[in-house]
């Protein structure tokens, strides 16, 4: 049974940390996933105070698909602000920016991985981890610190947008993967049916675009809301049925959706319930964490921020030059690259999912707790940077010259 | 004068608007209306961000720049077509107009020029249908249907100008 008494707990948890991060002008997500770990069972669980015990989630089935419908929801809105044409015409500057970001942070993200844990499977899971930054955390430090209206958040806007088609065929492939079984024939069928389930998307979406603008006309509020959302959870549901990611099957409904008229009403309608799921989808990932794993994998954490901080810094500065930016907002655009968050504990999620398939369970959990970790250092670093960027810019002029 | 656009994958779209003296106007657009304006000192300053206006605001703001919204009525009377040929218009009397202080059946426009008094306007009241027993005073405005050329009589009545 669903105890209201708990998800009562949870959201007003997460309501009190969310104002604390706004207060402190903090990514909201570390907070979440601390809160997340507080509230679990290996803290609050195991704690009472005068003999009363302290109100403590556990993983019920309301907060596991609260955090699957926060998943379907952050990659739908990924989906729906996604413009394929957009991407197309500036293919060349988004194109050569985004190919140095994933070349760069996913080849060295591999060699990490292979370091850390020895396995090819594992060490594609790394590279997607460490390589793919966090859209919600930067699009949010780029308008509160007014870069959104410089040039530096063109060459960040659009490497996230490339990070963000990567990462959907990548999360087929990986779900694929993970869930895969023996061998190497089995490890292809399952490839296979995730790119046939994407080709089958991509057509629909395509083609389907008058079908869904007929869908979704309508003046009511509620009705748009409960189509694009029977819709949404429908088809991902399906995905996930025939063994196929559903976050990237949200990723794809939400593209179709995307080319409507209905796009503006859209977003506007469906951002408090995508808020409120991805909340519940951190707080989740903290519940998940058993805060006795994380000194165990301090080692690894430590190593890949030291690894990955600066490549970011490196191909984000590249990035920024192919712009044409000046070095000092380059430096800015290296710096503003670094948040990772959201899509890397997606990728680690569906590597949980696959404990006991495609990787052992010990992996499985060791590079949870990797990821939990190194999501909370790098969503608290990159924000820092971006707001400390002062040195760092003036270390690029003087280091490379003004123009 | 080059007006950019570009989207903001995630956020909106912004526009800059070159001021002509190397500074720029941004103005970003949130997909959640909310618009927000900064201006550039130069293409290698920062933006500054001057200020941020919801949807609404900034849609009132922006007819007010345009000249749209209390743009001043430059014409003495307002003229509106009723059908083809027939108007209604709206006349002031003024302090020396030869029908201030006439009723409307002393002044007897209706045979001398063509028109029908059917409104008169005094401070803030409307008199509809006002009848011969109405005086016609200084400061208000007659509202009158009739075709052009009574109209154009009419006014020169009301004016003094008439024969």
């Amino acid at each position: 049974m669903a105890d209201l008494l708990e998800v009562g707990v949870l959201f007003a948890a997460v309501a009190a940390v969310g104002a604390v991060a706004a207060r402190l002008d903090k990514s909201v997500i570390p907070f979440y996933i601390l809160t997340g770990i507080a509230l679990g069972p290996s803290v609050a669980g195991d704690l009472s105070v005068a003999g009363v015990a302290v109100p403590s989630v556990t993983a019920s089935e309301f907060v596991d698909l609260g955090a699957e419908l926060g998943i379907v929801f952050l990659l739908f809105f990924l989906g729906l602000e996604f413009n394929l044409d957009r991407l197309l015409a500036s293919r060349s500057r988004i194109g050569t920016a985004g190919t140095v970001d994933l070349l760069v942070n996913f080849g060295v993200g591999l060699v990490l991985g292979f370091a850390l844990f020895g396995e090819a499977l594992a060490a594609l899971l790394v590279a997607g981890i460490v390589y793919i930054s966090s859209s919600a955390i930067i699009t949010k430090s780029l308008i509160d610190l007014g870069w959104i209206a410089n040039p530096e958040a063109d060459p960040m806007l659009g490497t996230l947008v490339y990070e963000d088609l990567f990462i959907a065929v990548y999360l087929a492939v990986a779900a694929a993967l993970v869930a895969g079984g023996d061998g190497l024939g089995d490890a292809a069928l399952s490839v296979g049916v995730a790119l046939g389930f994407i080709a089958v998307l991509v057509v629909a979406v395509h083609v389907g675009t008058p079908a869904f603008e007929r869908a979704l006309r309508t003046g009511s509020n509620e009705l748009l809301v409960l189509r694009a959302v029977g819709v949404t959870v429908l088809v991902a549901g399906v995905a996930l049925a025939v063994g196929v990611s559903e976050a990237v099957a949200a990723f794809f409904v939400g593209m179709g959706f995307g080319s409507t008229s209905q796009v503006e009403r859209l977003e506007g309608l469906l951002e408090p319930v995508r808020d409120v799921f991805a909340a519940v989808f951190f707080v989740w990932i903290g519940l998940e964490t058993d805060p006795a794993l994380l000194p165990g994998v301090a080692g690894l954490v430590l190593v890949a921020v030291l690894v990955t901080t600066p490549t970011k810094l490196v191909s984000g500065y590249l990035g920024g030059r192919t712009y044409g930016l000046s070095p000092r907002r380059s430096a800015r655009v290296g710096l503003g690259m670094v948040s990772r968050g959201e899509f890397s504990l997606i990728i680690a999620t569906a590597a949980l999912a696959g404990a006991g398939a495609g990787l052992s369970t010990e992996v499985a959990e060791t590079l949870y707790a990797f990821t939990v970790g190194y999501v909370l250092v790098m969503s608290v670093v990159g924000t820092l940077l971006m707001q400390y960027s002062g040195p760092f810019e003036a270390f690029a002029t003087a280091r490379f010259g003004p123009g | 004068m080059d007006v950019t656009e570009s989207d903001l994958p995630g956020v909106g779209k912004r526009h800059k608007v070159p001021l002509g003296d190397g500074r720029e106007l941004v103005i970003v657009t949130h997909n959640t209306g909310t618009r927000e304006v900064f201006v550039r000192e130069s293409p290698d300053a920062d933006s500054e961000k001057l200020l941020e206006l919801s949807d609404r605001l900034a849609r009132t703001v922006g007819t007010i720049l345009e000249g749209a919204y209390f743009q001043p009525v430059e014409s003495e009377h307002v003229e509106t077509m009723l059908s083809e040929g027939t108007l209604l218009e709206w006349y002031a009397v003024d302090e020396g107009s030869p029908l201030a202080g006439q009723t409307l059946g002393d002044a007897a426009v209706g045979e001398r020029t063509g028109v029908t008094v059917v409104a008169v306007q005094r401070d803030g009241d409307v008199i509809a249908g006002p009848g011969p027993e109405t005086t016609i005073e200084a400061g208000d405005t007659l509202v009158v249907v009739g075709d052009r050329e009574s109209c154009e009589a009419f006014e020169a009545t009301l004016l003094g100008s008439a024969e």
